[in-house]
């Protein structure tokens, strides 16, 4: 009998477990190696601008509305399904909002600055999760695919987006809801968010070691969790450091932020993370475990609105209008930022950091090349090569590891 | 170039890392021989194949093989390459396309082209000239859906002879086979043999290799442990090689005192869920006490596997009858109700039904229990791996760590971990359908000792075989089940074998 948990193992070497830990992550090293790459090409090309604090600013609030979708993306496809309608139900959503701003409360609630945006931001959410769920329920109870479903999603979503919008441009630039997407966090505060963050770190540094002690598990040395919160620390320093030094923190970064640290706490620590990779890696074995699937099915496709829903509301807060173009196209890059972080297309595998990796090349890609005045279609062919290049890496790492 | 010896392993050496899976291997196989080939499962046997067929390239393992009189080397791309050759395999898993005809399967990636398009005709002409020659009963133009187990078998067989294989690998040919589509398989290679064709047989039923062989060559822990002509060995013997010890006995005996009846089903009738009209289930009466194990008996479609998916809310839908749980009228409607109410499924297929091959052992074992680990929203997860570890270690799954993958277990470890998880979560009445399947003996014997200790436990198990001398070795009472009804229930005791097969053929009534 050897039943042990080897990864605490005292006596191995801090070589060896760099090694180990690299092996276990490739996929993530390789990404983070390409955003080095990418920003240290575009670095020189610009002559130091790419990395000034300004784009810094620009490129993590530019991939904030694609970002968010692809956090709810992660699930749908780690159930082996797809959903192609996010983009328009961002896109419908923002119109949404837009409409509701110009039309409604402006002639309901005059004289009010903050509630009109409130109440966008929850019209806008419900809008999400009720297109989700129906979605959803299609999926789940209906037993179609989702790739069916949503195609279709994306054609009924655009349909409505064009009968809202009537064809024209709707302004949403209600003063309060366009600091959700334009907006900065104050440098005082972004140091204050700063702390927080460090403290809340070592915090659960701490707890996690006292709690592995107390069940009896061994606990890696002290100063390898040190330098792993240390890494942690230096990266967002140097990103708070740099945006502060423009205006701050843009508040679609921080909300971001947020829902991923929420998200990242469901795929791993709830049940319903849980069972949503369970469900990807088998299904059928899910199913005989005991779980609800089509309960679960429906419920990530809800989540998956409900990300589109926030999206939308970011991005009409963002560009200041709603209209028929929004959202067009996003689902691919959303999908692309998912396959590109590791997640499996076959479902059961995939995390919400490489994810969010796989969203900052994309991002890191297209400001750059914005940046050098690059034309469109020369954009895309960049995109596809580095796209199919990452995935090709990876595997090729994955079957000649020895 | 004819030589005695078409296959020599000359100092074979396979490592992977943290295991040796083949050490130092040398043996011959004599042309035209049908050569045996056995051993626990991580014996090393599976290993050797992927050899033979290049799934290993010939640069990363140690030691020659020398296949016609030269050093077999196979390149990156070499599973072709080894069919080209002329070393044809046949996998325990059937690699058919199972939408398409038995020509197209035969013949695929190989098809007969004539200006650019398939010559059907050639195609289907040359299928059946290849069936006949090997005296194969199967239609070319016949869809494999449509096949039974049995005739799949021969079209992968014909499949693989179609590329002029000198040397024929079958890798478990018969798992699923039923008795007489085993005979027929012997049959086949017969007649393979009187054309000259070499076949290396692998196979956990002892009894083939005494009907068929001509010699067979004992693997254990990746090495060769003999190699003998079959008239020179029994199963005794045999099974002294693979395990290294002598095997008293199959069965672990028990000591156990059945308590009061905690399952009981009664008049049991299910309807098939696509076909409303055709009754799976035409009557199904039994009960189980506390503490007893309870084996059910019946040939392939004799709806036992019907039975056990839908007592557990799957599968079949219930038109009358009750399913009482300590007293209660349960009829459940999914697995997780069953679940729920207090009962757990082993199912038949481990890697399809049982486990998420992709996922740890600690996952899998864990996850059906996930409530018990949660608090509020988060679920603990030094309790989990703390639970899971203790459950692991008393069931001795052998692994280096909990975050294995169960894809890389063994047959035997794979079961362990399908039976932790439902452990963990304390069944009163526990399922198993045919909780032996494609494992080997030595992890058999441990399996029937924690039926006996769950058993011993209070635990009510129901269990399924194919296999009647582990029902009527393990069972305290038999239910033999014909054409989805229930015959009779017998005393373990007093149950025969020619009994019981007469009562599951439908030959006897009572």
């Amino acid at each position: 009998m050897n039943i042990s948990k080897p990864a605490e193992d005292q006596n191995e070497s801090f070589r060896a477990r760099f090694q180990r830990g690299i092996g276990r992550n490739i996929q993530s090293f390789i990404l983070i190696f390409a955003v080095v790459i990418i920003w240290a090409i575009f670095y020189v090309l610009t002559k130091g601008s790419y990395l000034g604090s300004q784009n810094i600013s620009n490129l993590f609030r530019q991939m904030s509305v694609t970002s968010l979708m692809s956090l709810g993306m992660l699930l749908v496809i780690l159930t082996g399904g797809i959903d192609l309608s996010v983009g328009k139900l961002a896109g419908f959503v923002s119109v949404v909002v837009a409409y509701l701003q110009f039309n409604i409360w402006y002639t309901l609630l005059p004289n009010q600055v903050v509630l009109p945006a409130i109440l966008s931001v929850i019209c806008g959410l419900i809008v999400g999760l009720l297109f989700g769920a129906l979605q959803g329920s299609i999926i789940a109870f209906g037993k179609l695919p989702s790739f069916i479903v949503t195609l279709g999603g994306q054609w009924l979503f655009n349909g409505l987006l064009l009968l809202v919008t009537q064809g024209k441009t709707i302004a949403a630039n209600q003063p309060v809801f366009s600091t959700i997407g334009q907006g900065y966090i104050p440098p005082v505060w972004g140091w204050g968010i700063f702390v927080i963050i460090v403290a809340a770190l070592l915090w659960n540094m701490f707890s996690g070691r006292r709690s592995k002690l107390k069940y009896g598990f061994q606990v890696r040395p002290l100063y390898l969790d040190l330098i792993t919160v240390g890494v942690i620390v230096l990266v967002i320093l140097a990103y708070v450091f740099s945006v502060n030094s423009y205006k701050g923190i843009p508040v679609p970064v921080m909300i971001l932020a947020v829902a991923a640290v929420i998200m990242a706490f469901v795929v791993n620590n709830t049940r319903f993370g849980r069972y949503t990779y369970a469900y990807g890696g088998n299904n059928e074995a899910a199913r005989l475990s005991g779980i609800d699937t089509k309960k679960l099915l429906f419920k990530i496709f809800m989540v998956m609105g409900g990300f589109a829903g926030l999206a939308g509301i970011v991005l009409a807060s963002y560009v200041g209008y709603g209209t028929i173009a929004a959202g067009t196209g996003y689902e691919l890059d959303v999908i692309a930022a998912c396959i590109l972080g590791g997640t499996s297309p076959l479902g059961g595998v995939g995390t919400i950091p490489g994810v969010l990796i796989g969203a900052l090349v994309i991002a890191s890609l297209t400001t750059g090349l914005q940046m050098l005045n690059v034309a469109p279609a020369w954009q895309y062919v960049v995109k596809a090569i580095i796209l199919v290049a990452a995935v090709y890496l990876d595997v090729y790492f994955k079957t000649h590891r020895k | 170039m004819d030589t005695e010896n078409i296959l020599e392993f000359q100092h074979v050496t396979k490592q992977f890392p943290g295991v040796v899976a083949l050490n130092d291997v040398s043996f011959n196989i004599r042309r035209g021989e049908i050569h045996g080939l056995c051993g626990e499962n991580g014996a090393g046997k599976s290993t050797l194949v992927k050899i033979l067929s290049g799934v290993y390239p010939h640069d990363t393992y140690e030691g020659t093989v020398i296949y016609g009189g030269e050093e077999l080397k196979l390149g990156d791309s070499s599973i072709q390459e080894a069919g080209k050759k002329g070393i044809a395999i046949v996998y325990q898993e059937l690699t058919l396309v199972p939408t398409r005809t038995v020509g197209e399967n035969v013949f695929l990636g190989k098809e007969p082209v004539e200006h650019g398009g398939i010559n059907w005709n050639k195609l289907y002409a040359d299928t059946q000239a290849i069936l006949t020659q090997y005296q194969l009963d199967v239609d070319p133009r016949a869809t494999v859906n449509d096949l039974g187990v049995g005739k799949m078998q021969m079209v992968e067989i014909a499949k693989a002879l179609s590329e002029n294989a000198k040397v024929l690998i079958l890798d478990e040919p018969t798992s699923a086979l039923s008795k007489g589509e085993v005979e027929k398989l012997m049959e086949i290679l017969r007649t393979l043999k009187k054309h000259g064709i070499t076949c290396i047989y692998i196979s956990h039923r002892l009894e083939e290799f005494f009907m068929i062989t001509d010699q067979v060559t004992v693997m254990r822990d990746g090495k060769v442990i003999t190699t003998q002509p079959i008239g020179d060995l029994d199963q005794n013997i045999l099974i002294k090689y693979m395990v290294g010890r002598e095997m008293k006995e199959r069965f672990p005996k028990g000591d156990r005192k059945p308590g009061e009846v905690i399952f009981e089903v009664k008049d049991l009738e299910a309807a098939d869920p696509f076909v409303p009209d055709r009754k799976v289930l035409n009557g199904v009466s039994f009960n189980v006490h506390k503490g007893e194990i309870l084996g059910i008996a019946g040939l392939m479609g004799s709806g036992r596997t019907e039975l056990v998916m839908t007592l557990f809310g799957e599968y079949a839908k219930i038109v009358n009858g009750s399913i009482y749980l300590d007293g209660k009228d349960i009829k459940p409607t999914s697995a997780r109700e069953a679940i729920n109410s207090g009962l757990s499924l082993v199912p038949e297929d481990r890697k399809k039904m049982g486990l998420i091959m992709i996922q740890s052992i600690l996952r899998n074992i864990s996850l059906p229990n996930l409530n018990l680990f949660t608090r509020g929203l988060a679920i603990n997860s030094y309790e989990e791996t703390k639970a899971c570890m203790k459950q692991a270690k008393s069931l001795t799954i052998k692994a280096p760590n909990l975050d294995v993958l169960a894809e890389t277990l063994s047959g035997g470890n794979q079961q362990k971990v399908v039976i932790s998880k439902w452990l963990l979560s304390k069944p009163k009445v526990l399922i198993m359908d045919d909780p032996t399947r494609g494992i080997d003996v030595g992890a058999k014997y441990e399996i029937y000792k924690l039926m006996n200790d769950l058993a011993e436990n209070g635990v009510a198990i129901i269990m399924i075989s194919s296999d009647l001398e582990e029902v009527m070795g393990m069972s305290d009472r038999i239910m033999v089940m014909c054409r989805g009804h229930s015959t009779v229930t017998l005393s373990g005791k007093d149950a025969d074998k020619e009994h019981i097969m007469a009562l599951a053929t439908g030959v006897a009534v009572i």
